[in-house]
């Protein structure tokens, strides 16, 4: 208890604020990293810059607030906030905004929203709060009922078309179920039931442009100048880094345009070519202190509930940078998925953002909870 | 402090906790993976990629120059570059602009370049090439009339088209160019990187749209230099003019001359017949091509006797007066004969060669070592390097052997068991004229000479040219190579050509000559190879061309007359006779 004591004396101001000193500081590194990143790739344009403070400022912001508010309140809402997810998503369907050849926008008249960003956090909530009510390990009668709260969004985001958002909702819905306990046995036979599902997503549920990126990442020279082109250049780009980089500004691949998608998805080849094999290390260890915070957090939280929903959180963050440096350096297909704080881009980093903001929310809240 | 919290708080919590580990376990296996893989394109195999990369965005960029002159040693052009165009199309701008519908444009097109519009139109009918040739090297007038015709996708780009002024006179010696201007025959191709130069080089880094954005090394290259031989235009055309009609007259194969300047070792003029038109070789035979005065070798025949007295007089065996007993006309010498065309009876040097007795040569060459006989072929340049450095030149074909039986060396007093050049031949006459200093023969005009060695001494050269000056003489074999107003020596060489399992019917005619006598100047050898006519002595065939050759060279060089005996009137009047 002493350390404990002498930790919350160390960082009674942010801990005041209910914020995490070093998960706060993995953030803002990160974001620094992409800062400068975005400035390289977007040609060194100083408004590409600014914009990215701008929804930075904002995301920060909605951390900062979320955080404020106890995990109790999260888990009363999360089942109001579930469904009215869902009914967005419905909604979506119906009278959704078309853009890039997917459904996935509510125009609310001033601006786009994109439902399936709330149900990321969403999905995670209900579920945690489905399983945190019983005892530990869940029955498997309750987890095929917390399979389906999963499954439900997932499928509907997967009709927009949207897959990387719906593999990142089902991955961090599973996550929970995973960390509440599930048995061998039963995860054994879900592992038999996926492998089952893939041919029916395959010929029924994918699209031919998501087959089509699907067979040109088992073969990106195959097509090499059409939906090959994403690959091969982003992994030309990174090999051309080398060991230490070519240096800031200096990258000639991603300076000269032949990198597509360059300040957002594929960001990770412009860092990995400019600052080489170290910055990639480097990179990586960031990440890595920022999950394993995540996941501290999450097993010294002290309910079940905030328990599930820190360690989903920070899987399905762990996910967006496991997808996106593996569809950049070609090991996973190309989904649309950014790299989280250094891509360029609002929504996404909004959630990410905010997810964090509950994260922050259980860590700085567990003697609260303990004297309940 | 974990096991407090544990106890108070949590049910069973155990049940999570170690899952909390293990993922965490895994998304440490994971990043590894990922570091592995980043390691693995980076650092163990980036060389493919960092290549691939580097061809998306290096560029070396040349910039075009204009191929040298190449010149006569009075700066007559016998190469030049006109500047022409080039018509090239986009299939792929054609196809975007629709262009192939405007028809008329096309047929237009096809007929100013002579082509059928259908083969024009299959050429750029894949829309997914960049680049074709629609007509190459085409004249400005041409060119400008294609760009009016304004087809989207079709450009015109600049080139150079080589023309050859002197056209056949010089076609072997100059050789050609290929379409793209690079050398592939003759002095074109010798000395190609000093006449194309190397052109400014940049290389460059672009961008996905082609732009230049960096400029990693600038290299100028070198400019293009003109070239200038020794050859003398003038020279040259007559040569190739009396080569060309001995040639036909004498239903020969063809036939050589080389003129020498034989102080420097300057070739004045190398032609051979027959030639072709470099300026359009559609249809051309290879063998019409060949450079036969430096490919081609031929046993020499008597034209090498003069040998056999300078390496007796410089080795001392004979005096200038010594007489030879060649009689009783011939001789056996191992299993075989040699022998003259009659009994000449006791003869002195002068009358060996002026009568071109293969006895008298066998003798002189059995009165010295062996080797000292064979190292005058040597010293006087006939076997080996003229140093011309010409494209396909031979060496000739000189077998040493380490034992001579006499027969081989009586037979290379005479020319026989050794085949030389045309080229070859010139440059033993030069060193002879030369006083018995041996030069280098050389074609590109140099500031500075190179170093000459003796090869013999001054006097014997002297006497055995004085000796040859017979051979010209009116009772002489070659007395039909004389020229009006000056002295001059020469040999004849009438040598049968071998073919397999012995000698045949065909004949080389060969004159070697040089003048004037008094202070020689100009030695030229003239080869009628095969001829096909009645006449098959040399000095009824090679003499009387290098008579001309060497008459008109001498006036062309104000070579003064030395022969005192003739009066101007004498030589105007033979000369309306030959005419």
């Amino acid at each position: 208890m002493n350390s404990e004591k002498m930790d919350a004396r160390n960082q009674s101001f942010l801990y005041k604020l209910h914020l995490d000193g070093p998960l706060l500081l993995g953030l803002l590194t990160l974001m620094i990293v992409g800062l400068f990143t975005i400035y390289s790739a977007g040609g060194q344009d100083w408004d590409l810059v600014q914009r990215q403070i701008i929804r930075l400022g904002l995301a920060t912001t909605v951390m900062f607030l979320l955080a404020q508010v106890s995990p109790t309140v999260f888990r009363r809402l999360s089942v109001y906030v579930y469904i009215v997810g869902v009914l967005l998503l419905v909604a979506v369907l119906v009278i959704g905004v078309t853009g890039k050849g997917a459904q996935r926008w509510l125009d609310l008249g001033f601006f786009r929203f994109q439902p399936s960003e709330l149900l990321k956090l969403a999905v995670p909530m209900m579920v945690a709060w489905y399983i945190g009510r019983k005892d530990l390990p869940p029955r498997t009668l309750n987890v095929l009922a917390a399979l389906v709260l999963v499954v439900t969004p997932t499928l509907l985001i997967a009709k927009q078309p949207d897959l990387g958002t719906s593999l990142l909702i089902a991955s961090s819905g599973i996550f929970a179920i995973f960390l509440a306990g599930i048995r061998w046995k039963l995860l054994s036979f879900f592992a038999v039931a996926v492998s089952a599902f893939t041919p029916i997503l395959w010929f029924f549920l994918m699209k031919d442009y998501q087959k089509q990126r699907v067979l040109t990442f088992l073969n990106p020279e195959s097509d090499p100048l059409g939906s090959g082109y994403h690959i091969i250049q982003s992994k030309i780009a990174i090999g051309s880094g080398g060991m230490e980089g070519k240096g800031w500004l200096q990258g000639t691949q991603s300076q000269l345009e032949f990198l597509p998608e360059r300040h957002t998805d594929f960001i990770f080849s412009v860092f990995s070519e400019e600052f080489g094999f170290l910055g990639v290390i480097l990179l990586i260890c960031l990440y890595l202190f920022i999950v394993s915070r995540g996941m501290y957090i999450a097993m010294r939280a002290q309910e079940a509930y905030s328990k599930l929903l820190a360690g989903s959180i920070t899987l399905t963050f762990f996910v967006y940078v496991f997808v996106n440096m593996g569809m950049v350096s070609g090991i996973l297909p190309v989904v649309g998925v950014p790299l989280p704080l250094v891509s360029y881009g609002g929504t996404s980093m909004v959630t990410l953002m905010a997810g964090f903001g509950i994260l922050m929310s259980v860590a700085t809240r567990r003697k609260l909870l303990s004297r309940e | 402090m974990a096991a407090a919290i544990k106890n108070k708080k949590i049910p069973k919590p155990t049940t999570v906790q170690w899952r909390f580990i293990t993922v965490l376990s895994l998304i440490c296996l994971v990043f590894v993976g990922l570091a592995v893989r980043a390691a693995y394109i980076q650092v163990i195999d980036p060389d493919m990629l960092v290549k691939k990369g580097d061809s998306r965005t290096e560029r070396v960029r040349k910039t075009r120059v204009h191929r040298g002159l190449i010149l006569d040693r009075n700066g007559e052009e016998l190469a030049v570059s006109v500047p022409v165009r080039a018509i090239w199309a986009d299939p792929k701008t054609i196809h975007e602009n629709n262009a192939l519908q405007s028809k008329r444009r096309w047929q237009a097109l096809a007929d100013v370049i002579g082509q059928d519009v259908e083969r024009i139109l299959r050429r750029v009918k894949n829309p997914e090439k960049r680049f074709v040739y629609i007509q190459r090297q085409v004249s400005p007038a041409m060119a400008d009339y294609v760009g009016k015709l304004n087809i989207p996708g079709v450009y015109l780009r600049e080139e150079s088209r080589r023309y050859y002024p002197a056209g056949e006179v010089s076609a072997h010696l100059i050789g050609f160019t290929d379409v793209d201007d690079k050398g592939l025959e003759g002095i074109e191709r010798i000395y190609n990187e000093i006449l194309s130069g190397t052109p400014d080089r940049r290389e460059v880094s672009i961008d996905a749209k082609g732009r230049q954005v960096e400029l990693h090394s600038e290299e100028s290259g070198k400019k293009p230099q003109n070239i200038q031989l020794t050859i003398d235009q003038r020279i040259q055309a007559l040569a190739y003019k009396e080569v060309k009609r001995a040639v036909s007259l004498l239903q020969a194969t063809s036939g050589s001359a080389v003129v020498a300047d034989v102080h420097t070792g300057e070739i004045l003029a190398l032609v051979n017949s027959p030639s072709f038109n470099p300026n359009n070789r559609q249809g051309v035979p290879a063998h019409r091509i060949r450079n036969r005065a430096v490919t081609d070798t031929f046993e020499p025949g008597s034209s090498v006797k003069p040998l056999a007295v300078v390496s007796a007089l410089e080795f001392g065996s004979v005096e200038l007066d010594t007489q030879i007993d060649t009689s009783p006309g011939w001789m056996r010498v191992g299993g075989a004969y040699v022998r003259d065309p009659r009994n000449y009876g006791v003869l002195d040097l002068t009358e060996i060669v002026k009568k071109s007795s293969n006895m008298g040569a066998s003798k002189l060459a059995f009165s010295i070592p062996r080797r000292q006989f064979l190292d005058t072929y040597y010293d006087v340049g006939l076997i080996g390097d003229t140093g011309s450095n010409l494209i396909g030149e031979s060496g000739g074909i000189f077998h040493e052997r380490s034992r001579w039986s006499d027969h081989e060396v009586a037979s290379l007093s005479f020319g026989y068991g050794i085949a030389v050049t045309t080229l070859q031949l010139a440059r033993m006459y030069s060193t002879l004229a030369n006083g018995g200093v041996r030069r280098p023969l050389s074609i590109i005009k140099a500031e500075q000479l190179a170093q000459g060695e003796r090869a013999l001494s001054a006097q014997t050269a002297g006497a055995v040219i004085e000796m040859m000056e017979q051979v010209v003489s009116d009772s002489g074999t070659g007395k039909k190579a004389q020229v009006p107003g000056y002295r001059v020596a020469g040999k004849t060489g009438t040598s049968r050509k071998a073919v397999p399992g012995g000698y045949g019917e065909e004949y080389v005619n060969i004159f070697a000559g040089l003048a004037p006598v008094s202070d020689p100047q100009v030695a030229v050898v003239v080869l009628i190879n095969e001829p096909g006519g009645d006449l098959y002595h040399s000095g009824d065939t090679a003499a009387p061309v290098f008579s001309r050759v060497m008459s008109g060279t001498l006036q062309m060089l104000n070579v003064p007359p030395d022969d005192k005996s003739v009066s101007s009137l004498a030589a105007l009047r033979s000369k309306n006779n030959d005419s």
